[in-house]
């Protein structure tokens, strides 16, 4: 305390001190406890702290580690289990829809059914009356015409292939 | 800062635990005395002094080297401890606990006087501190028995200067008058060690 004060306060606080006995008991006190500080001895740790603090570091890292392993592991699940709602979410909606969905099929299916009967519808009788108009030798000269025209093109066509690849 | 302890930190920051571990070894002392100081019992000391070397590893990427490594570990050291207090409310040791052992002598092979007399000793300083809030506690440890500046301590603490003079003032006020009531007291151990002090300090 006294280093805190200039010559002149500490000259007024003596001069204090010899008059109040009070703060004469204070200060003398204050002075023996300085001297109960500086005198304890200083307490240390036993043998081996830093060996035990490298076993508590490696507990601590290990700990850490595991909390880390425990922690990405929960954010997978958790994010796993959000996926498989939203999922599970559309595939009820999905489902619920089933009936509907079903119908339309059917829908569709029958509606292209009656496309055709109806083409056929149109096609069959111009086949009937073609047949009854064309005699049956008029039919096969048309068909076997129209093969014949069909393998020239494709013979003429390979021909021309292998000629191109005997020029190049 | 010398060379060897900013190579040994360095080496730390990039994983080097033994090279840590050697710091541990240089400061554990003040770390520990601080700790004790604080918190009353070799115990519950040990137990904060390691978790303050754990904080200090686990930060040692936020340690400015332009900072004392020692301040900066004793500080971690006394808000710890300061934290423990306020958590725990951890109870000084009374004068009259026969608890009072340490976790390693404090002078090999003294005698049992000699030994006797530092259980009183720290004894009554531990019930001096003991009616002292946390933060004014930790500033008398660190004045004490560190001899840290009020600018230090105030760094230390994260006080301001003024505040730090002011709180000194109250804790010096409040110690001489606990020490002035246990030389009433008729405890035997108190005493014995108290009469001493006083013999020792008229004698100077």
């Amino acid at each position: 305390m006294d280093e805190e004060l200039n010559q002149e306060q500490q000259r007024d606080l003596h001069g204090h001190l010899k008059q109040c006995s009070q703060c004469q008991a204070l200060y003398q006190a204050s002075h023996q406890i300085t001297h109960l500080f500086k005198t304890a001895p200083e307490p240390a740790p036993a043998v081996g702290f830093s060996t035990r603090w490298l076993g508590q570091i490696d507990r601590v890292e290990k700990r850490k580690n595991r909390i880390i392993l425990f922690s990405t592991l929960g954010t997978i699940s958790l994010a796993t289990l959000i996926l498989l709602s939203t999922i599970g979410f559309e595939l009820r909606s999905v489902v619920g829809n089933f009936p509907q969905m079903m119908y339309e099929l059917v829908t569709l299916i029958t509606n292209w059914m009656v496309f055709f009967n109806q083409i056929s519808d149109i096609i069959t009788p111009l086949f009937r009356v073609g047949a009854k108009l064309l005699s049956p030798v008029w039919l096969y000269i048309t068909v076997f015409g129209l093969s014949g025209i069909t393998a020239s093109w494709t013979i003429a066509f390979y021909r021309s292939r292998g000629m191109q690849k005997e020029i190049g | 800062m010398c060379e060897i302890e900013s190579q040994l930190i360095a080496e730390a920051k990039a994983g080097n635990k033994e090279a840590f571990s050697e710091l541990v070894e240089k400061y554990q002392r003040p770390v520990f005395s601080v700790c004790y100081r604080m918190l009353g019992t070799p115990t519950a000391a040990e137990d904060a002094s390691q978790e303050a070397f754990i904080r200090a590893y686990q930060a040692l990427d936020r340690y400015d080297p332009e900072r004392s490594f020692a301040t900066w570990i004793l500080s971690i050291a006394s808000n710890y401890s300061i934290d423990q207090l306020r958590k725990k409310k951890v109870t000084i040791l009374s004068m009259d606990s026969d608890k009072h052992a340490w976790l390693a002598p404090p002078d090999p092979g003294p005698s049992p006087e000699k030994v006797a007399l530092n259980k009183e000793k720290n004894a009554l300083v531990q019930a001096i501190l003991a009616d002292l809030t946390e933060t004014d506690r930790a500033a008398v440890v660190l004045q004490y028995w560190h001899d840290y500046s009020y600018e230090e301590i105030a760094e230390t603490l994260d006080l301001s200067s003024s505040a730090v003079k002011s709180r000194l003032f109250r804790a010096r006020k409040l110690m001489a008058e606990k020490w002035q009531e246990m030389q009433l007291i008729s405890a035997p151990n108190v005493n014995s060690a108290a009469k001493r002090i006083t013999h020792e300090t008229s004698t100077i």
